[in-house]
């Protein structure tokens, strides 16, 4: 009897524990977007939103759609948008002080305590990857009930709480400190790559359209769907070489 | 130095009335400023209108338009003390002092523009000197040291005694920063092919050009309005030859400018025509139409050929003020509608938020800002400048 295939995330989880054994500079993550099977649930975008306790404003994965044709014949698409993790960004070298660069894995990072928030890599990257913190929390106009078992404060301190990209602990205090005024944008879920989990957009999607692992490895799942010839990627005439791949 | 009336250090009585308007008008967008500048200094950056996807809004045009007139009047002073070109002579303090002025006031407006102000120190202390606006960073600081150099030098020098060698090298090195520099801030925008608004060919090489508009306009207004000339036929003079500059100087303007928007339109690219679009039929048609051409150019234009107009000294001011108005609103032409365009089909839609908009109008915040930065620049060159005597001409022949 034939063996049953794996899901792909028992698939993707086996590849990242193998990934996490090499050295950083030996992994090459991409991530990999079936279009066919996106249904634009916008999954991804919220789940991305809590895993990073992203602000008002600030979005690392959202979710495009576009609808073509004109009644009866209309389609609708979808094309969720990571940040490229480009291998020749145009983000990085516009960076005065150097605080977003390609980090040994090749993830494009943003060291939040070394940027000024000039915005010149917002203006630079062409998918529109990254976002400014303005400051905001969802729940500032919010009435509180009094009595209310939970209510606009219990909400507002996990809002407030820290999240903890790059590994490190950012909590919202007050108005100004990072990460409020920097660049932000898509890190892949690198604290939770190094903790053996896969990036929060890709454990959370319903049609199992976003796939992830390291392309230097000949047995993952990716570097089996990066041979296809059905492969886009976006405005690669930039020669930005991005990272992420659109199966269509 | 000589005070020409009064002993005092500041004698309001001894000033004319376009010097008291001018100091009022100062004082009241300093103090419509306030507000802003406490909002933004001790509040935040929330109320701005610019965001994630229009990136760069009223305060960084300031600032091109602000570094523009220092590099501008810097190239006007080394007119003067360099090559001694007569027409421009008399004005050099004058030009420096407005560099001195509008340089940390352009640096003031790009500062706001920082999520992190307190971390501008970076640029200086670990910089990434690939990146333009590192360079600029550098660069215009420089600049500032070099502009207060050569002021404490032309200060030095005795009207009428030839320029010394060490004002010379001073003088050199400034000119060629100062076009290096206005040429740069184009290039800052130049280099983004994510906007390929910018990237048509002739983007950076128009900001020197405009740059030394810029300060022969200011100088129509500085002895329109606010030089002592103790012979009027010296500020007749002055008019017919700076006139005559800046004729040509709005000619070169609309060929530019012609050869710019000419070279998108027929580009036809998506990307381009976009906000092009936006400049000519849409969101911006006011601020190029109505301020940048008719009253930034052709106005002023048609005005300098009538001369009674052009050498009258209200006039000739009025001339330069509207010329200046043009060029901030062409600074603003050229940074906003880049960034009015959808990067990706249907970004704008795909999430909601504050800031996340590619429509842009600078917010009350940014407005008030702009009326701060610009209010006390106007309040301290004026006052300064007569602090310091620099609007007394000295006499001297124009041919
Ligand atoms: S998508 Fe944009 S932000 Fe991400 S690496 Fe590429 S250029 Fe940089
Ligand atoms: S916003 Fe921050 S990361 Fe981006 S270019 Fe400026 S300093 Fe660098």
């Amino acid at each position: 009897m034939a063996q049953e295939p794996k899901d792909v995330l028992v698939r993707m989880n086996e590849d990242l524990q193998r990934a996490l054994e090499k050295a950083p500079e030996d992994r090459h993550w991409v991530m990999v977007i079936d279009l066919r099977k996106c249904v634009g649930c916008h999954a991804c975008t919220i789940a991305c939103v809590a895993e990073n306790k992203l602000p008002p404003g600030v979005v690392y994965r959202p979710v495009l759609e576009k609808e073509t044709g004109t009644y009866p014949n209309v389609t609708r698409s979808f094309l969720p948008r990571p940040c490229m993790q480009c291998d020749n960004p145009s983000c990085t070298p516009v960076c005065p002080v150097s605080a977003t660069y390609k980090n040994a894995e090749g993830v494009v990072v943003v060291d939040y305590d070394e940027c000024i928030g000039c915005r010149a890599c917002l203006v630079a990257c062409p998918y529109g990857a990254r976002t400014s913190d303005f400051g905001y929390t969802y729940t500032e106009e919010l009435p509180v009930l009094d009595g209310a078992i939970v209510g606009r404060e219990a909400a507002d301190d996990y809002e407030c709480a820290a999240n903890y990209e790059y590994g490190k602990e950012w909590a919202r205090e007050g108005h100004r400190g990072s990460p409020i005024g920097n660049a932000r944008k898509c890190h892949f879920c690198l604290h939770r790559i190094h903790e053996g989990e896969l990036p929060a957009c890709v454990t959370t999607c319903i049609g199992r359209a976003t796939l992830y692992g390291d392309a230097n490895d000949p047995d993952s799942l990716v570097t089996e769907l990066i041979k296809s010839p059905n492969l886009i990627r976006l405005k690669e005439e930039l020669g930005t070489e991005p990272r992420v791949y659109y199966m269509v | 130095m000589k005070k020409k009336t009064s002993t005092k250090l500041l004698d309001f009585k001894a000033m004319n009335n376009a010097t008291r308007i001018t100091l009022l008008v100062g004082l009241a967008a300093f103090f419509f400023g306030i507000f802003g500048l406490y909002t933004r200094l001790f509040v935040g950056e929330r109320e701005v209108g610019y965001g994630s996807y229009v990136v760069w809004g009223l305060w960084v045009a300031m600032y091109l338009f602000l570094a523009g007139i220092a590099t501008g009047s810097y190239m006007l002073a080394a007119l003067e003390y360099i090559f001694n070109v007569p027409i421009f002579k008399g004005t050099g303090k004058a030009a420096l002092f407005a560099g001195l002025v509008t340089m940390p006031a352009a640096l003031a407006s790009i500062g706001m523009d920082l999520g992190h102000m307190e971390r501008i120190i970076k640029v200086y202390l670990q910089p990434n000197f690939f990146s333009l606006l590192a360079q600029m960073v550098w660069g215009y600081t420089l600049f500032l040291l070099v502009v207060i150099v050569t002021l404490w030098l032309a200060f030095k020098q005795k009207d009428g005694q030839p320029t010394g060698t060490f004002f010379k090298i001073v003088l050199w090195i400034g000119f060629f920063m100062s076009i290096f520099l206005s040429g740069g801030v184009g290039a800052l925008l130049g280099v983004n092919a994510s906007r390929p608004y910018w990237t048509v060919g002739l983007l950076s090489v128009q900001f020197p050009i405009f740059a030394f508009a810029s300060g022969v306009s200011l100088m129509l207004i500085v002895i329109g309005w606010f030089m002592h000339f103790k012979d009027e036929e010296q500020r007749y003079h002055l008019f017919r030859w700076l006139g005559w500059v800046a004729i040509a100087l709005s000619l070169s303007k609309i060929y530019i400018l012609w050869a710019y928007l000419s070279q998108a339109w027929y580009s036809q690219i998506p990307d381009v025509m976009a906000p092009l679009n936006e400049i000519l039929f849409g969101r911006y048609w006011f601020s190029f139409w109505v301020v940048q051409i008719a009253i930034g150019t052709v106005i002023p234009l048609v005005l300098h050929m009538i001369p009674k107009l052009a050498h009258n000294g209200t006039w000739a001011g009025l001339i330069g003020l509207m010329v200046l108005i043009g060029f901030a609103a062409a600074r603003t032409n050229i940074v906003f509608p880049a960034m009015s365009v959808e990067m990706l089909d249907g970004l704008p839609n795909a999430f909601f938020g504050p800031h996340l908009s590619i429509l842009y109008t600078p917010s009350n915040l940014e407005i008030s800002v702009t009326a701060g930065v610009i209010g006390a620049a106007i309040l301290a060159f004026v006052l300064g400048a007569e602090i310091l005597a620099v609007f007394n001409k000295p006499k001297m022949e124009v041919k």
